[in-house]
């Protein structure tokens, strides 16, 4: 068991392979994959002023703006969600943030809260932008570099690894991967253990993001039809076969504190409020 | 597909290791970042007044401490970069990490040494133990080793984020060729 760790998408990101390898091999797909989380943190970051998103928030209204086939894949799931959703999961959520001191303001005047979906047309890798707007995929981007870091250790031959980015997880290979959950009345505390296998696992709560914020309390997931914050003090795992929709769903479901969310079934996915 | 179980944890935390993680010793790490490198020297430096301020401006960040452990990567006589060595602590967090730095001080890599939660993520060996028996990982599971994911809100790492912005400004002020 080797695991290694960097710093990427705001918080450490974990890397596990389970195989008996010999250090060359394991060294080659431990690099494979930060590079592929390395590459999801410089297309997605909200704070760089290179990224895909920065260039599709700063872009003027009418724009039509090229970005990587990962952010158009990601930029789509999120889209899609949105309408799944009915709003409820909504990347157009950065003006709220921004408001609230959770991200730096891109540049320009705050959008509008009450964006419309139709705000943003993707077409392949082309986003078209007919309003005002700031998308941040905080809330789905981590969970897809998960996804890619665990494709790219399995591309160089690794057959049961494990990447974690600050608690989204995605375990592959014969291996039953443990796993023990913050309690969310207690965060430096276990509250539950379980295990993963062949499957991905996100959680979110808002005890290390509730603040009060000139005299509101706010936190840093969002109802995203409502505009309000969450503030339910429990927490929210999703599990399902893909990260990136593990994560963006625990979103879903702290907003609606629903387990039952149809959303949930379109994608495979299981959710655990505790 | 199967559905997870979760297990509530009964557990005193009592008196007890804390959570950590050891990913890569000293050595390990250097030989990572620099493995054309041949040999490693101490080169840590005892920054004066004008570098910390100097490392202040270009960081926009207190420069902290004047002694910084760094270790200078050689292959024969040629000088390949350094590895900076800090420990941030945050509010739940104490994390040891190293800095590569090519000989123009510009960042080659960031690798992670140790993770420790300062205030606990207290678990008991024994007790929580229980929870894997007669699974296959069970026997694989100990307080400490460094295999056991932990799932819960983000925790953030603006601390080693504003620690790599120190050591860049480091690497201009006092290390650069």
């Amino acid at each position: 068991m080797m695991r290694r760790a960097q710093p990427w998408l705001g918080t450490l990101v974990e890397v596990t392979i389970a195989d008996a390898t010999d250090a060359p091999a394991s060294d080659l797909a431990f690099s494979r994959a930060f590079n592929a989380i390395a590459t999801v943190h410089q297309l997605m970051s909200f704070h760089d002023p290179e990224s895909d998103v920065s260039r599709i928030n700063r872009a003027a209204h009418g724009a039509d703006i090229v970005v990587d086939a990962h952010t158009a894949r990601v930029l789509g799931a999120a889209l899609a969600l949105w309408s799944q959703s009915e709003g409820v999961f909504n990347p157009l959520c950065a003006s709220k943030l921004v408001e609230w001191d959770y991200l730096p303001a891109p540049g320009g005047p705050l959008p509008a809260w009450a964006t419309p979906a139709s705000a943003l047309e993707l077409e392949g890798c082309r986003v078209i932008k007919h309003a005002p707007a700031w998308i941040d995929l905080g809330g789905i981007a981590k969970g897809y570099a998960v996804d890619v870091a665990a494709a790219a250790l399995a591309a160089s031959g690794v057959r049961s690894g494990c990447v974690n980015a600050g608690g989204d997880l995605l375990a592959f290979g014969d291996h039953d991967w443990p796993v023990l959950l913050r309690d969310p009345a207690h965060p430096c505390a276990p509250g539950y253990a379980t295990e993963v296998r062949d499957c991905a696992l996100a959680t979110s709560a808002i005890y290390f993001s509730r603040k009060e914020h000139k005299g509101c309390p706010r936190s840093a997931l969002l109802h995203g039809r409502e505009g309000r914050p969450v503030l339910r003090a429990g927490s929210v795992s999703v599990s399902a076969p893909s990260c990136m929709m593990a994560d963006a769903l625990t979103k879903v479901v702290a907003a609606t504190g629903d387990v039952h969310h149809p959303a949930l079934e379109k994608h495979g996915a299981t959710a655990y409020i505790v | 597909m199967k559905a997870l179980q979760w297990t509530a944890l009964t557990v005193t935390l009592a008196a007890s290791p804390a959570y950590a993680a050891q990913y890569l010793t000293v050595e390990q790490a250097q030989r990572l970042m620099f493995p054309e490198a041949t040999a490693f020297k101490d080169a840590s430096v005892q920054l004066s007044a004008e570098q910390m301020r100097q490392i202040e401006s270009l960081s926009g960040l207190p420069a902290r401490s004047a002694h910084w452990r760094v270790i200078s990567a050689w292959q024969a006589d040629k000088l390949l970069g350094h590895v900076v060595l800090d420990d941030v602590i945050g509010k739940f967090e104490l994390i040891s990490y190293a800095v590569a730095l090519d000989p123009d001080a510009r960042i080659r890599q960031v690798e992670i040494l140790a993770y420790r939660e300062s205030h606990g993520f207290e678990i008991r060996n024994a007790a929580w133990r229980k929870q894997f028996v007669g699974k296959t990982a069970a026997d694989k599971l100990a307080v400490g080793d460094d295999i056991v994911n932990i799932s819960g809100a983000t925790l953030s790492s603006n601390h080693v984020t504003d620690g790599v912005r120190r050591i860049a400004a480091l690497g201009q002020a006092a290390l650069k060729k």
